[in-house]
């Protein structure tokens, strides 16, 4: 039922074949492996006849309705650091220090399906080899010999090739990642995908015929979600980027489509690069300092890295539509805010705003209550009567956040100045914003009145925020430290 | 701006003279130029995504 393999190097994975039957296809598995994850882990309990949900709703609407026998249940690969070892004859698992989950790097269920065999996977970026950057994960539970066990990841899964292709995995991943990071989603497992995807029951092997790009969206419109289908408007159009970055700086993970490779997989993460001063003038925008995504592709292991440009396999530049599935109440569109920043400057004569070709501009959305925690965490950064005016704000349920900042806040991870949007704005409001505010000055749209933006509105002068910094608000992706 | 627009806003803490021209230039910008941009670029993005809703995946 257990079994354990010391590893030396991730090299000796290979060890897999011997203790793994055929049915799992153990050598394709360790190949993947040696060549995907780092050397820091140093051991693997291999855990056989593990009940999979998500393998079992294909077993019971799929393989055991096959000729040949296909086993119900599943191997599953836990990975671990140098410090765990294992008791064999009491099943039993000891390591150094007062958490398991620290020296825990998650696990892989392998499937009795001879072809793409791995399954649900939720694997530590940390010991994903090439990773980099920052990623949108979730707290998953794992439960193992007793031990309740947590890790952050994002989940992924090879296609079946013989039931559902990478655009059923692509959704599958976003759609766990939903049910385990939000509680007012369900889990769907692989099965109820590929019904969701279709107006009817399609049956047989109708979903291996692949998707269209419509029927991954019917997918994240029945999960509870409301997509929002964007499209590459021309080869060269920076504002689809811009947008597809602010939107994965939101923490929502994107469903990219690749037209000329009829391929799909998950965004959910990126990587900037090192502060540089370029003194190049000209207003940027966060997406120009993005020098990869982070993706989730049912042909690899999670967290593969592709480059903005070029790369030996595919790039950002493939990709030309995606979808986010967002929650209900967000309407304003990112277009509206990227048409709508450089407009901002305009009010520069109200409020200091950095000079228009020397700022960095990042956009994203949060919740209205996750601004206010970010604010009560850093209250030594604002003047109390602005926080007293930010707390009190009715703000509605989602904010788009606009931050500027020079080159040089940019690289200490500072801003200069911050607008708040309300992401229930209409297309046509000519104020839809909530605050506006720098080190000097806040100004204070109440939004009590509709139509009335430019008078209801409140001018706050600042003060003990001289001599202190605005953080930039990164709070939705987490840093990949590699081990 | 008009006269009960003005009087609308409440300065707080007997801040320094405001310039609130600078909203109105904002308003007018928003309303001539960029609120029309966004309604042409959202209608665009919609018959992009109309077409690409047909494409196929199944690497």
């Amino acid at each position: 039922m257990y079994s354990w393999i010391k590893l030396n190097t991730s090299a000796d994975l290979n060890q897999l074949e011997k203790s793994i039957s055929v049915e799992y296809s153990p050598k394709l598995v360790s190949q993947r492996l040696v060549g995907g994850i780092s050397d820091a882990v140093k051991s693997v309990l291999i855990e056989e006849n593990y009940v999979d949900k998500d393998y079992r709703s294909t077993y019971y609407n799929f393989y055991s309705k096959k000729g040949q026998k296909y086993r119900a249940d599943c191997v599953r690969l836990h990975f671990f650091d140098q410090t765990v070892s294992f008791d064999e004859d009491g099943l039993k698992l000891s390591w150094e220090g007062d958490r398991l989950d620290d020296h825990y790097f998650g696990y892989m269920v392998l499937r009795p399906t001879g072809i793409a065999t791995i399954g649900r996977t939720i694997l530590s970026p940390d010991v994903r080899s090439g990773a980099k950057g920052s990623i949108i994960t979730a707290n998953h539970k794992v439960h193992l010999l007793g031990y309740k066990l947590s890790i952050q990841g994002f989940p992924s899964m090879d296609q079946h090739i013989d039931i559902s292709v990478c655009a059923h995995a692509a959704c599958w991943s976003i759609l766990r990642h939903y049910s385990e990071k939000f509680n007012i989603y369900r889990e769907f497992h692989t099965h109820d995908i590929t019904l969701m995807a279709q107006q009817f029951n399609p049956g047989g092997l109708v979903p291996s015929k692949g998707l269209e790009v419509s029927h991954a969206e019917r997918v994240f419109l029945e999960a509870g979600t409301f997509p929002l289908h964007v499209a590459k408007n021309s080869p060269n159009d920076p504002s689809f980027y811009r947008q597809l970055n602010a939107y994965v700086e939101s923490g929502f993970p994107l469903f990219a489509a690749m037209h000329d490779r009829s391929h799909a997989i998950a965004v959910m993460g990126n990587e900037w690069r090192p502060p540089v001063n370029t003194g190049i003038p000209g207003m940027r925008y966060a997406w120009d300092e993005v020098t990869s995504l982070v993706v989730v592709d049912d042909n690899d292991l999670p967290y593969r890295s592709i480059p903005v440009k070029g790369g030996a396999s595919y790039s950002a530049e493939d990709i030309d539509a995606f979808i986010v599935p967002l929650p209900e109440k967000v309407y304003y569109p990112a277009d509206a805010i990227d048409l709508m920043v450089p407009k901002l400057f305009i009010l520069h004569a109200l409020i200091e705003l950095p000079p228009q070709n020397e700022t960095i501009v990042r956009y994203f959305i949060t919740t209205g209550s996750g601004y206010r925690n970010f604010v009560r965490g850093r209250e030594s950064e604002f003047d109390p009567k602005l926080v007293e005016e930010i707390m009190q704000l009715p703000l509605a349920q989602f904010v788009w956040i606009v931050e500027l900042a020079t080159e040089d806040q940019w690289s200490k991870g500072y801003i200069a100045a911050r607008a708040v949007i309300d992401a229930t704005a209409s297309l046509r409001e000519e104020m839809p914003f909530w605050l506006v505010h720098n080190r000097k000055r806040a100004v204070i749209f109440k939004r009590r009145v509709v139509g009335d933006g430019i008078s209801d509105l409140e001018v706050l002068d600042l003060s003990g925020m001289e001599n202190t910094a605005l953080t930039r608000m990164d709070q939705n992706l987490r840093p990949i430290q590699v081990k | 701006m008009t006269k009960n627009e003005e009087m609308a806003v409440k300065p707080i803490d007997s801040p320094p003279p405001v310039d609130l021209k600078a909203l109105d230039d904002f308003r007018s910008a928003m309303t001539n130029e960029v609120i029309p941009e966004i309604v042409r670029v959202v209608e665009k993005r919609r018959l992009g995504a109309a077409q690409s809703r047909h494409w196929q995946l199944k690497c």
